[in-house]
């Protein structure tokens, strides 16, 4: 069990490996490529988990959806005076929204109806409206646009106004009137503020109808007692709690890098066998110097360890290399081709920046998932390479 | 059943470790049957040569095992944030009926694969490997042990269900919860403590009259009642918190992960006095370090552990 690091034995393990330089190389940069891979992948997760988390905390403490025959329909703005009466509940709003499809640059907007004069549902909506002249949304003919709308409007020539395609196909102009960026990107990028009622006309929606409604709470501990309280008096509203979005992006996430990971581990193993075929193929060269080393005094064990630092030192470096590599690549070059993998299906890409989110328990994982099958590969072939008898070897 | 990355590497060691071990079971087995150290057959020759595998694999397995212990704890904490009711580890742990066995199999394998190669250590020694034998006869019961690990390890994982609402540790660690772990709320806190520090007491005493069988019984009693106290008295201490009785909350970094240094105190230290002391009965031999490490590292333990009360009461002036 006490097993010093022998130093003149790590000497010659690292001459030994420099020796058989070309068959190590090779080796090492395979090995190097997976791990590179496999940080990436989960860098890029980890990273974009962190973003959305973020976002998760801005989001309303419950949305309250209206579903009628499985699928998602209008809500009544009546039902707000009912709900606003439940103890505890500290404001009801209900929201006007939707995505516009933009056909020319194959991409969808998300429109927010906005009323000046109410309580924003999110502290980052409020800023906006805050930061901006309220008579943009009274005068109702001019709209706030995120950054990255304003880009995609920008090229398509549209420098200050936009046309709405409204649902009987008329036009509806409005006019630019900032453009607003926000600390978070993912979600404001493709957002356009315009007024409630311009919403009601584009989405030819009924006027006492609203998209969803939104709840806050005073005290969040009440959260779990205040649904089970509107489940009972509307039963046909479905309620998404922070918590419910939190997990299942939690979830969504674990299960892509998962998917990754699974196809990793099918690799791994391909590596896995590999390993073992070269290691086990001993030259003739080789197998001499082992008949030596036995012939000098060496014993088993000390074959063994010889190979197991040798296996060690190429396999740790291996994994710093890829490291090093996968944490240039993710936050330095913010992981072109591969984040897209991650992202998905939105048109209007955001450009958002892959915040830095690597902690002492991702780099265990990714040392654990690497290091270990690269030497559980030599084992076998090292325990045989020992066992070899001088005599025979050397004739 | 989730596969987060966490889990995927665990499963993923498991295959390793059950590929590996099959091969030295199957091994040990035959060295068993066949060993025979006065013989010149090429078999017996054969079987030398094999010894040594075994050796490395078990030696691999052991040392990816010890980090893996502590990865283990650290998923199941990690995979409380999506589990609805879950807070820490135990919740986690305790979602499915046989998560407590699970973690009970993974200390034990901890203590007899540590066990076997300290007597492996031994027999190396010993010109006539008078102890290859038995080693290997263990070899062959521990691996049972370790199958059934993973196999408890691998249904753990797939039973995981995470829209199903788990308790949380405040309940589970109560005296109103109907599990045996309640039991020990029967007891006075006072009487627990009490037995803690007599058992250190005990343990000492051993160490300085160099009485083995004592220092062993000493130990094992030692480890019962440490994980008993700090489940009723000490770890409301950390907590600074009369009615919060969680042995895992203490991994979570709002209290520094002051678990990880107070377990891996313990468990060495009792490793080390239980498994090295059994050894020295088995072998004849005297070891006295192993008994020097152990009571350094639960000297330690009782100090940390002793730490929080004394610390709270010179702040607060009162007992919790």
């Amino acid at each position: 069990m006490k097993s010093k690091i022998n130093i003149f034995l790590m000497e010659y393990a690292i001459n030994s490996l420099l020796r058989r330089g070309g068959k190590n190389i090779f080796i090492l940069l395979i090995f190097t490529l997976l791990v590179f891979l496999l940080s990436s992948a989960l860098f890029i997760s980890e990273s974009i988990k962190l973003e959305l988390n973020s976002v998760v905390k801005q989001l309303p403490q419950i949305t309250l959806q209206r579903f009628q025959a499985g699928r998602q329909v209008d809500v009544p703005t009546s039902r707000v005076d009912k709900l606003i009466l439940i103890e505890g509940i500290q404001s009801v709003v209900p929201r006007v929204w939707g995505y516009y499809y933009f056909k020319v640059a194959g991409v969808n907007f998300s429109v927010v109806g906005v009323d000046a004069f109410e309580e924003q549902y999110t502290k980052q909506l409020q800023d906006i409206i805050d930061k901006t002249d309220i008579s943009v949304f009274k005068q109702d003919n001019s709209m706030l646009v995120g950054s990255g709308v304003r880009r995609v409007l920008d090229e398509n020539y549209y420098k200050d106004f936009f046309n709405f395609v409204t649902h009987d196909g008329k036009w509806k102009r409005l006019n630019i009137a900032g453009v607003f960026n926000s600390d978070v990107s993912l979600e404001a990028n493709d957002m356009i503020l315009i007024s409630k009622k311009s919403a009601y006309e584009i989405f030819g929606m009924d006027k006492t109808m609203a998209t969803d409604i939104v709840v806050k709470v005073s005290n969040p501990t009440e959260i779990p007692m205040i649904v089970s309280k509107i489940n009972e008096l509307y039963p046909d509203m479905r309620t998404i709690t922070q918590d419910d979005i939190r997990v299942s992006y939690q979830n969504i996430f674990d299960y892509k890098s998962g998917f990754f990971l699974a196809l990793f581990v099918v690799c791994a193993f391909t590596f896995f066998i590999i390993i073992y075929d070269k290691a086990s193929g001993l030259s003739s060269e080789e197998k001499k110097e082992i008949g030596i080393l036995k012939a000098v005094g060496w014993r088993m064990d000390d074959i063994i360890k010889e190979k197991f630092y040798e296996s060690f030192i190429l396999s740790f470096c291996a994994f710093l290399l890829g490291l090093v590599l996968a944490l240039f690549f993710v936050y330095g070059l913010q992981a072109p081709l591969l984040r897209d993998v991650f992202i998905g299906y939105s048109q209007l890409k955001p450009p958002f920046n892959l915040p830095f989110n690597v902690d002492f328990a991702h780099m265990i994982l990714l040392f654990l998932l690497s290091v270990p099958v690269y030497i559980a590969s030599t084992i076998i072939p090292s325990w045989k390479a020992s066992t070899l008898d001088a005599d025979e070897v050397m004739r | 059943m989730t596969l987060t990355p966490e889990i995927i590497a665990l499963l993923m060691l498991d295959a390793l470790f059950l590929f590996f071990s099959f091969i030295a079971f199957v091994i040990s087995v035959r060295i068993y049957l066949k060993w025979d150290s006065s013989s010149f057959s090429p078999l017996q020759y054969g079987l030398e040569k094999q010894s040594y595998l075994v050796g490395v694999v078990i030696k691999y397995i052991f040392f990816l095992k010890l980090p893996l212990f502590l990865f283990y704890v650290y998923t199941c904490d990690k995979l409380s944030n999506i589990i609805t009711g879950a807070m820490c580890a135990s919740g986690v742990v305790n979602s499915v009926d046989f998560g407590l066995y699970l973690m009970v199999f993974k200390i034990l394998n901890l203590y007899l694969f540590g066990f076997w190669l300290l007597l492996h250590q031994v027999d190396l020694k010993d010109e006539k490997q008078s102890f290859t034998k038995l080693k290997f006869l263990l070899f062959a019961i521990f691996f049972i042990f370790l199958l059934s690990e993973i196999i408890l390890e691998v249904s753990f994982f797939a039973s995981l269900n995470i829209s199903k609402i788990v308790s949380c540790c405040g309940t589970l660690f109560s005296a109103t919860s109907s599990s045996y772990i309640s039991l020990l709320f029967k007891i006075d806190s006072a009487v627990l403590v009490g037995l803690f520090y007599g058992c250190f007491v005990l343990m000492v005493v051993a160490y300085f009259l160099k009485n083995s069988p004592i220092f062993i019984v000493s130990n094992g009693l030692f480890l019962f009642f440490s994980i008993a106290s700090l489940i009723i008295f000490f770890s409301t201490y950390v907590y600074e918190l009369p009615t919060h009785n969680c042995p895992f909350c203490l991994l979570q970094k709002e209290y520094y992960g002051v678990g990880y240094v107070m377990y891996i105190s313990l468990f060495m230290g009792t490793f080390y006095g239980f498994c090295g002391g059994v050894l020295q009965r088995v072998s004849q031999i005297v070891m006295p370090h192993y008994a020097l490490i152990s009571i350094v590292s639960n000297t330690f333990y009782v100090a940390i552990v002793s730490l929080y009360p004394i610390v709270y009461r010179l702040h607060n002036g009162v007992w919790l």
